[in-house]
């Protein structure tokens, strides 16, 4: 922590030394930022001083403060500050400067002038800096070579290509580099035949491979159209880095013949590869991709065709949408699959259309797939047909509807699917339905409105259709679905009844607490009893009542059974209770030794809870568990209690 | 300032980035990057040797820990070299690997040449401090490696430029450390803002987490260790030279707030904005430019698209959705999210369905998009142009905070048009001897 307070501390004097040296609303203008800067350059002041002054030249300085920056590349400290400047100050002084240095420097520092030369882009510099191609120092002729290319013309590249051919290895792949930056230069001036000249002497050069690769880019780009037999060659290589280089460069040779010749070869090439040849030709920005896109998503290898599919998908052209549900209907479980999820997710609205279209006149498995189709895109306008597919005679189809369904249903369509709960037959039938049931109710937002119709229904049910309907009105959980749920509990019918614990037991609000409390006083039932402590349990920790009626709620549960279980259950509820009425509740507890550890546990947490709000009586707690317990663990917890509550004190 | 024209499939990788997976504006979904069997690429059975991606990681520290666990989880991805210019973080690597799988084999390096110089390795993880993410990363491509590299990876406009040039010219593979992209609730609510589920766009909201802009310093000169404990060279790479002092080695202030102005790293909105401007651009369909004026205003920062919608980049105001909060307000609609994966939008008919929801922005998922395009050489989400550019926009942010002025700038000549100062602001001389 101190390290962290001392380093922020470093970072506020850091930040107000810049403030101080760099602020750009400080009153002074430009020039006289300057003229201060040049100061320093030119006193004593120490090195942090000077390479600030540096900094302040980089953005004001002119070349009036070359003079005072100059004899500074010498410095081995403090050279590459005043590069910054040199590097940006506009003019020619900047540029003699950094000449007039070169051969009074070496190595390093050489290296890092002979750089800003390159950057300046200046052309007064070709001579010198082809002198120093022949260079001893490897570092400083590849310096050179680089710092050639940048600046280009016809001089730059006559030296580099000379260089090329003639030069040592060490400084080979420098050199290549350098007429590899002249190329782009010619080839942005429009002079293609230069560049194309250039590519081809570092290709047939012996030069590094990765530079061979760069020059064999070129020269396919630069050759425009004419460059396809490069680009196929380059495709058709064996070395797999040239292989990936052809890949790359058939993304960016323009023209509608280079996509021409590609999917000629796409045809041709050997299967491993046709994959990454279809995903080049794909990102093409080339109108005549399509067209391939969508006869290989038809005809293609099966690998190709599932390609074709994530491609138009990336695409998005309404041409793609026939071809998708076209592949969907087809018996190939993979690419049905595949095809149904881009339709599944197309943002575009000719999905619906056509899927409405297509739904009645399908059969068999495809019509299973549109109907689950229509269901992931709730599709409104299929209701129709998902409603004649709930009602199939072939299960899966059925299966398949009855859940489309649920998922395309609205508040008006509740009818329509409690009819079908109506009907249904077998179990499987029944809970499909509710599921379906439960999904619309869960998506609408008028819940009463789903309460009601619900409700209607029940009236007039069989007995599993009145259970499934329960079920759901659990999912809807307004006052009068509350109520309901309520009513079945007084059912003649056993099943109902039971249903409507579970349903109550599982209810996620507190209102629903009372009448589970008076299920546990009134059944006589060991399960139904078991769930409604359980539940009542759950809704007293999600609050909602003062503590006091919390606790008075749990005495009365405790008073009313003897179960371990159930003693268990309700001791993990109350040590949720921060209060020191809960300490009392539980301390008898600590006596009964069939659930004496989650006692233990639960005086620990509500005393640990206390520590604060109650210091006295969780100390009385803490201390008494410290005495008596027999478990380690708990003494030690007891222990940190008492500790904490020292400290907060 | 010297430009190149765009990646000219920058245009189908925002495409593809946008639209990896549509959905229905209820229950759409964004599908987060899933691993391409062998099987989709027409090879069959398990990943074969010659397909498996041989990987070495520069700069592990935390992040970088995390990160490279996400990589070697990764069907088909063999861990083999450690770089790091710490002692202890070469060792703690190349334990924890060497315990993975069994044998001792892990390589350990303190100057990332050598570890570029294997030709061995297809794929470098770059998780050093922001003070070298673009340096390594170019030196990468030029070694003919493909990069994974943490965020912020560049430190000016200059550098985010050449970052891009790079990889176009290398023809190698570029993600950016903005695992968010790859995250179906930014996904889902950079589609709504695409598709025009929100009306005509008018507004984005980015969280920025600070806009000051701070400097890593010259401290007093310390005892400096021995090199092979610390590399102190290496350690300041590009950045202009100062003596050892041991408090620039916690990445508190010295790599995550550097300032603009400092030689470490971006700071100010650059930080977070690598991720939240970002996200932004991608909600605005901006991937290959960026935005055209900027001005500060009051706490806040504000810059302008050239298609006319605002950015914000504020601290203040945000739901309660965790770190990263992104909002994108359109004529008839808005959404926000951040990094605890939930959504809320108006109306909420456009979030309405099931949606994975990914909390704790894992990384995972970017790390096999990553590894997807390396086998297919395909774009990714955070691709060097896509990175260029939305760094471009956090640096001219902090340019107009730097200078307390209002800017304009050209994104197609890469200026700021008659702004002689804040021109000379797009880039930085980097130490010998370093160049990008």
């Amino acid at each position: 922590m101190k390290s962290k307070i001392q380093h922020f501390g470093w970072c506020l004097a850091i930040a107000a030394l810049t403030t101080a040296v760099m602020a750009a609303d400080s009153p002074t203008t430009s020039a006289e930022k300057a003229r201060q800067a040049i100061t320093t350059l030119q006193s004593n002041a120490p090195g942090d001083e000077k390479a600030m002054a540096c900094k302040r030249l980089a953005v004001y300085g002119q070349a009036d403060a070359v003079p005072a920056l100059a004899p500074l590349l010498a410095d081995e400290k403090l050279a590459s500050w005043a590069r910054i400047a040199l590097e940006v100050i506009p003019g020619s002084a900047a540029d003699e400067a950094l000449r007039a240095a070169m051969p009074k420097l070496h190595g390093k520092l050489l290296v890092g002038v002979i750089n800003s030369i390159g950057v300046r882009r200046d052309a007064k510099a070709v001579g010198d800096l082809t002198s120093k191609l022949k260079d001893a120092d490897a570092e400083v002729a590849s310096a050179a070579a680089v710092a050639l290319g940048r600046i280009g013309g016809d001089k730059a590249a006559k030296a580099l290509e000379k260089s090329l051919a003639s030069g040592p290895v060490a400084t080979r792949s420098a050199v290549a580099q350098g007429c590899i930056l002249c190329a782009e230069q010619f080839l942005a001036e429009g002079k293609s035949a230069k560049a194309v000249k250039l590519y081809d002497t570092v290709r047939k050069a012996d030069v590094p491979k990765q530079r061979h690769l760069e020059a064999t880019r070129g020269a396919i780009l630069a050759r425009k159209a004419d460059g396809i037999p490069l680009l196929l060659e380059t495709l058709r290589s064996p070395d797999k880095a040239a292989h990936g280089l052809g890949l790359r460069t058939a993304r960016e040779l323009r023209g509608t013949a280079v996509t021409d010749a590609l999917s000629r070869e796409l045809v041709k090439t050997q299967p491993d590869r046709q994959g990454p040849l279809f995903l080049a030709l794909a990102d093409r920005d080339d109108v005549s991709v399509m067209p391939v896109v969508l006869a290989t998503a038809k005809s293609g290898p099966k690998n190709l065709r599932l390609l074709a599919i994530e491609v138009m998908v990336r695409e998005g052209k309404p041409a793609c949408v026939p071809v998708l549900f076209d592949t969907l209907a087809e018996n190939d479980v993979e690419l049905a699959k595949a095809a149904k999820a881009a339709l599944a997710g197309w943002w575009g609205k000719e999905v619906d259309g056509q899927l409405t279209t297509r739904l009645p006149r399908a059969t068999g498995n495809s019509r299973r797939l549109l109907v689950e189709l229509a269901g992931q895109r709730h599709a409104v306008a299929a209701m129709p047909e998902l409603i004649k597919a709930a009602s199939d005679v072939d299960p899966a189809m059925r299966t398949a509807g009855i859940k489309a369904l649920g998922e395309t249903a609205g508040t008006a369509d509740l009818g329509a699917l409690t009819d079908l709960l109506a009907k249904a037959k077998s179990a499987d039938d029944i809970s499909a339905v509710q599921e379906a049931l439960e999904s619309t109710c869960q998506r609408v937002s008028d819940k009463a409105a789903c309460a009601d119709k619900l409700i209607a229904s029940l009236a007039t049910s069989a007995t599993p259709a009145k259970c499934a309907l329960l079920r759901v009105l659990g999912v809807v959980t307004t006052a009068t679905a509350l109520d309901a749920i309520r009513t079945a509990l007084a059912s003649p019918e056993a099943s109902v009844r039971d249903t409507a614990v579970r349903v109550l037991a599982d209810w996620p609000e507190t209102p629903a607490l009372p009448a589970l409390l008076e299920v546990l006083r009134t059944t006589q039932d060991d399960s139904h009893r078991f769930l409604a402590l359980r539940g009542c349990v759950r809704l007293l920790d999600l609050g909602g009542q003062p503590p006091e009626k919390t606790l008075e709620t749990y005495r009365d549960m405790l008073s009313r059974t003897e179960r371990t279980d159930d003693r268990k259950a309700l001791l993990s509820g109350l040590a949720n209770v921060a209060d020191p009425a809960a300490l009392k509740l539980v301390g008898p507890l600590l006596k009964e030794a069939q659930v004496q550890a989650e006692a233990e546990v639960a005086m620990l947490k509500i005393a640990g809870a206390l520590v604060k709000s109650a210091p006295a009586d969780a100390k009385a707690a803490a201390t008494q568990l410290q005495t008596e317990s027999q478990n380690p663990t708990t003494r030690d917890r007891a222990a940190k209690i008492l500790a904490d509550i020292e400290k907060s004190r | 300032m010297k430009t190149t024209k765009s990646n000219p499939t920058s245009k189908a990788v925002s495409r593809r980035n946008f639209l990896k997976r549509a959905g229905v504006a209820a229950g759409a979904v964004f599908a987060a990057p899933y691993f391409i069997p062998a099987r989709a690429l027409g090879r069959d059975g398990a990943v074969a040797p010659s397909e498996r991606i041989v990987l070495g990681a520069i700069g592990i520290g935390n992040r970088g820990s995390y990160v490279l666990d996400c990589f070697v989880h990764e069907p088909g991805v063999q861990f083999v070299a450690i770089c790091d210019v710490k002692e202890t973080r070469r060792l703690a690597i190349k334990k924890k690997a060497d315990d993975q799988y069994g044998n001792s084999d892990c390589a350990m390096y303190h100057d990332m040449r050598d570890l570029l110089a294997r030709p061995d390795i297809d794929a470098t993880l770059i998780a050093t401090g922001p003070n070298w993410h673009a340096t390594a990363a170019i030196q990468a491509a030029n070694a003919g490696k493909d990069v994974y590299c943490e965020k912020p990876s560049t430190k000016n406009i200059a550098q985010s430029l050449a970052l891009a040039a790079a990889f176009r010219r290398t023809g190698r593979v570029f993600q950016a450390g903005t695992q968010r992209r790859s995250l179906p609730n930014f996904g889902l609510a950079a589609e709504l803002a695409q598709r025009g589920q929100l009306g005509k766009l008018h507004t984005l909201h980015a969280h920025p987490m600070g806009l000051t802009t701070l400097m890593s310093g010259w401290l007093p000169e310390e005892e400096p260790p021995d090199k092979e404990k610390i590399d102190w060279d290496m350690y300041l790479g590009p950045a202009a030279w100062r003596p050892f002092n041991k408090k620039l080695l916690d990445g508190f202030n010295f790599e995550k707030g550097g300032g603009f102005f400092g030689a470490f790293g971006g700071g100010g909105c650059l930080e977070w904005g690598s991720h939240c401007v970002d996200l932004c651009q991608w909600a605005n369909s901006a991937d290959n430019t960026a935005a055209v004026e900027y001005w500060p205003e009051g706490k806040e920062m504000h810059a302008r698209y050239a298609n006319g919608v605002k950015l914000v980049m504020r601290n203040d105001g945000w739901l309660p959705l965790g770190s990263c909060p992104v909002r994108y307000e359109g004529e008839t609609g808005w959404v926000e999210t951040a990094d605890n994966g939930e959504m809320v939008a108006n109306p909420t008919s456009l979030i309405a369905g099931p949606r994975p929801r990914i909390s704790g922005y894992p990384a995972n998922f970017h790390v096999r998009d990553f590894l997807n395009c390396v086998r297919t050489r395909g774009q990714t989400r955070a691709n060097a142009d896509t990175a260029c550019w939305s760094h471009i926009t956090c640096h001219a942010a902090n340019i107009s905070l730097f200078l307390g002025r209002r800017l304009k700038f050209d994104p197609v000549k890469c200026e700021f048009p008659g702004d002689d100062e804040a021109n000379r602001l797009r880039s930085e001389a980097l130490r010998e001897p370093w160049r990008i």
